[in-house]
């Protein structure tokens, strides 16, 4: 039953133990060089913003007193150990955690300044303005056609092949597909999927599109085909991530937040300034593999 | 290291295995016990309906050179493989000797083995599973796809029509013309345009039409006095349809216009020709649907098999199969060989009950099974799925509603585990007296029985719409569906194939019950089929019973006998069908 499992944030991932097993930081530091700061434009104004964030499943408090604010057109990445609330407060942000009975929200989240946990607010509309993709690619048993059209149908919007093919060729998928346009999406490999995801996602252009963990089910070579369509999706949308990957978090994102266990947000600025000089010292433990 | 294998020690110890072979083979004794049991009852049934006993060897023979031999050629050509061939004559010349051999010692050392003659017991134990054996390899292969897939299809098609029709002995078939014609017609025209033209939108007005259609049809039923004669109804409502269909169909496989066209037209000739057949059993004109059920699929899958050329000699195989029989039939007559005179004949299925044995027939119980059978199946199917959904999709699983939901389970789970005599009771209480539904009428009847299987079509709904990936779903709300979105576009879809099985499981319940239509009435013999839901009806089931109560041994060993395999055949094609259109749906996933 779709209410009963509290989501499974944060499954173990290779991605993470890449860094543990291998505690020489200057591997990121290196990767963070090398790429620079990403230097997304941006207009630097805050898309969204939390503040003093409660999040209880039960009496268990996933995420404690968070405040940060998301600025437009950049990727956000969320970056922690397992169990620290990231993909729960992803899920905040486009109520998806609504779904979950036990789940409590407390303080406030505003969208462009309006509270979307005001009593005003149908989730459901919200979740039409913020996209999101799932750690496991997944497509529904339908053609990529229909998989593509989805959001636009469920909006009652009209389905137009342009706008298909549109969304296709954002996603980096088109080339692949647009002569099985008719067929499963699931006869897509794992990293297709994924892509076909995204490009559900952001085929009824949302304002934002969330991302809990793309890549970590897919492998290397997949994982960075997202990761340069994220670089190019981010002059359309405001793309939030959760990684347990430190390097992607590195090598994509223009501002990182540090979230350690209890869902204490510990850090969060340019994703330059956490990784090379990080103000707290748990943050420096964590990217360098010292816990974690 | 090899020469050292006979000695005990290989140096790294010995494992016991003797509890876990002993055990696997208690588990395969468990798991064939119940089969053997039924197959040996069964065996006797047949052998009584088919009035096997009193077969010669020669017919037998006969049949066996004509019918069955052939048919095992063209399976082990279709399967084509040199050693399975070998293992087939191995298993029917070994197994001739060795039933007789067995027969005989039983016969003398034990004791007398009651109406069979060994032929027959050979015709069973060997050669019924042998021709499964080469039939299950041979079908495997294109050229044995292709036999069975042509046999399959008129076969089917006349099943599903004639099931279909026997619905219009109850049901008011002017009725059915308008709900046709101003409901589903134009809501389904409305649907396929808005389909072609991409307008999604235009494609949501065809519900709003048909219901406005639906209602019209039942305010204006009265209304109008002149109706077309029933032919021309079972035409326009069956017959251009299912042609049409069977063109699109062949359209849509890349043909050209012309073949499409051709098989359309084939379709609508055939079910034309039905306007002038009739029959005797069946509403008036409804030979025009079985024509065109028969003809429509038949067309199109000649014409795929033919277009993409696989297997084509499996056309053959009814050729084969009809031959076969012809000429058995004609060399049984030539020879004067003694053929048994079978209880279950087309006049069984076709004539009222009688008194006297040679003339009973189960053509009432069978209308009334297969009446009840189609309002069970949509009410259970209704009600099942929607308490499914409301339960898993919509309820909370903590708090108040949480424990609501938890009892409402608790007690679903426990009314499938009522007896059906109390259901009946129910029917009787509820349906029969209080509704004032009737007595024994049809109506009463399917009610009760839908809420027999109420609770097993509710269970397996669930357990099918809760093994629906939750990941599907996230997805879905992700995209800013609704729940009702969610469920209709993503949850149902899945959850189909697994809803189906449960309800075809459940409805193979429901159309052998007996108990609650004793309760609530039923009659045990009736001698006209019912002609609307409130009149009365007796059911395969009822009539079986009844029979089996006779004094007279031919009706308790031969007429029983032949309901028994007319509920089994009935009962088996109708899984039969809801088995494929399962497996299409899921294969379309």
């Amino acid at each position: 039953m779709s209410q009963n499992d509290v989501p499974d944030t944060e499954a173990q991932t290779n991605a993470g133990g890449e860094t543990r097993s291998d505690p020489d930081d200057s591997l990121v530091r290196t990767d963070v060089r090398a790429t620079g700061s990403t230097g997304h434009g941006g207009s630097n104004e805050t898309v969204v913003e939390t503040r003093d964030l409660d999040v209880y499943y039960g009496d268990e408090r996933a995420i404690d007193d968070v405040s940060m604010e998301i600025p437009e057109h950049q990727v956000t990445a969320l970056i922690g150990p397992s169990g620290c609330g990231k993909s729960t407060f992803l899920r905040c942000v486009n109520r998806m955690n609504d779904l979950i009975d036990v789940a409590r929200v407390e303080g406030t989240i505003t969208l462009r300044g309006t509270d979307i946990y005001d009593s005003d607010v149908d989730p459901v509309a919200l979740r039409r303005k913020v996209g999101m993709v799932f750690q496991k690619p997944n497509p529904f048993p339908k053609s990529i056609r229909d998989n593509v059209a989805y959001g636009l149908e469920v909006q009652g919007r009209d389905v137009t092949e342009d706008r298909i093919e549109e969304s296709l060729r954002a996603a980096a998928l088109w080339e692949e597909v647009k002569d099985q346009l008719d067929e499963s999406g699931l006869a897509l490999s794992g990293g297709q999927q994924q892509r076909l995801c995204i490009a559900r996602a952001i085929a009824p252009d949302p304002e934002i599109v969330l991302m809990d963990e793309p890549t970590s089910a897919l492998d290397p070579v997949a994982a960075s085909k997202i990761e340069d369509l994220i670089d190019e999706l981010v002059e359309d949308y405001t793309v939030v991530i959760v990684t347990h990957n430190m390097q992607q978090a590195a090598r994509i994102s223009d501002k990182t937040a540090v979230f350690l266990t209890g869902g204490e947000l510990v850090e969060f600025d340019d994703t330059t300034t956490v990784f090379e000089n990080p103000d707290d010292d748990r943050v420096e433990d964590y990217i360098t593999g010292k816990f974690g | 290291m090899a020469v050292e294998r006979d000695t005990a020690d290989s140096g790294f110890g010995e494992v016991s295995r003797i509890k876990g072979i002993a055990f696997r083979y208690l588990s395969f004794g468990a798991s064939v016990i119940g089969i053997l049991a039924l197959a040996a009852l069964l065996v006797y049934v047949f052998v009584d309906a088919f009035d096997l006993a009193n077969a010669s060897p020669e017919w037998l023979l006969t049949y066996f050179l004509t019918l069955v031999a052939p048919f095992i050629g063209f399976c082990l050509y279709s399967a084509g493989d040199r050693e399975l061939l070998g293992r087939t004559v191995l298993a029917l010349g070994g197994g001739l000797l060795g039933t007789a051999v067995a027969f005989e010692a039983i016969e003398l050392l034990v004791r007398p083995i009651p109406r069979l003659t060994w032929p027959v017991a050979y015709l069973f134990v060997v050669a019924v599973p042998v021709v499964g054996y080469v039939l299950f390899a041979g079908a495997q292969k294109p050229v044995g796809r292709t036999g069975f897939g042509l046999l399959g299809r008129p076969v089917g098609g006349a099943a599903l029509g004639t099931a279909v029709a026997m619905l219009f002995i109850v049901f008011d078939m002017r009725l059915w013309f308008l709900v046709y014609t101003l409901g589903i017609f134009p809501a389904g025209l409305v649907r396929a345009y808005g389909g072609l033209r991409g307008a999604g939108r235009l494609a949501g007005l065809s519900v709003p039409i048909g219901v406005v259609g639906v209602v019209a049809a039942a305010f204006l039923r009265n209304v109008i006095r002149t109706y077309p004669t029933s032919p021309l109804i079972f035409a326009w409502t069956f017959g251009v349809p299912i042609a049409f269909a069977a063109a699109t169909l062949v359209d849509s496989r890349g043909a050209s216009r012309e073949s499409a066209a051709a098989v359309g037209v084939v379709s609508l000739v055939a079910a034309g020709l039905g306007t002038t057949l009739g029959s005797s059993a069946l509403p008036d004109g409804s030979t025009v649907l079985v024509l065109a059920a028969t003809v429509a699929p038949t067309a199109t899958y000649l014409h795929r098999t033919v277009e993409s050329g696989e297997g084509l000699s499996g056309l053959a195989l009814p050729v084969l199969l009809g031959g076969g029989a012809l000429a058995g039939a004609a060399i049984v007559g030539a020879f004067g060989i003694p053929a048994p005179d079978p209880w279950l004949d087309p006049g069984f299925v076709t004539e009222a009950p009688s008194r006297n044995a040679v003339e009973a027939g189960l053509y009432p119980a069978i209308v009334g099974s297969v009446i009840i059978i189609a309002i069970v199946a949509l009410l259970s199917f209704v009600l099942g799925v929607g308490a499914a959904v409301f339960l898993e999709e919509y309820t909370a699983d903590t708090g108040i509603v949480g424990g609501i939901t938890r009892i409402i389970q608790i007690n679903i789970a426990n009314l499938a585990a009522v007896p059906s005599v109390v259901y009946g009771l129910l029917g009787l209480g509820l349906f029969a007296n209080l509704l004032g539904f009737g007595f024994g009428t049809a109506v009463t009847a399917s009610l009760t029985l839908s809420l027999l299987i109420l609770p097993i079509t509710v269970i397996s709904a669930q357990e099918a719409i809760r093994s629906v990936p939750n990941d599907l779903r996230q997805a879905s709300y992700g995209m800013g569906a609704t729940r009702w979105q969610t469920t209709k576009n993503v949850v149902l879809p899945e959850a189909l194939p697994g809803i189906l099985t449960g309800t075809i499981l459940a409805l193979g319940r429901a159309i052998g019950e007996t108990a609650p239509l004793i309760m609530i009435g039923a009659a045990t013999t009736v001698f006209s089929a019912p002609n609307d839901v409130w009149s009365r009806f007796s059911a395969m089931p009822m009539q079986i019973f009844a029979w089996s109560d006779f004094p007279q041994a031919e009706f308790r060993y031969g007429v029983v006998a032949a309901g028994v395999v007319t509920l089994l055949i009935v009962l088996l094609s109708m899984n039969a069908t809801a088995i494929i259109i399962r497996n299409k749906m899921e294969r379309g996933t």
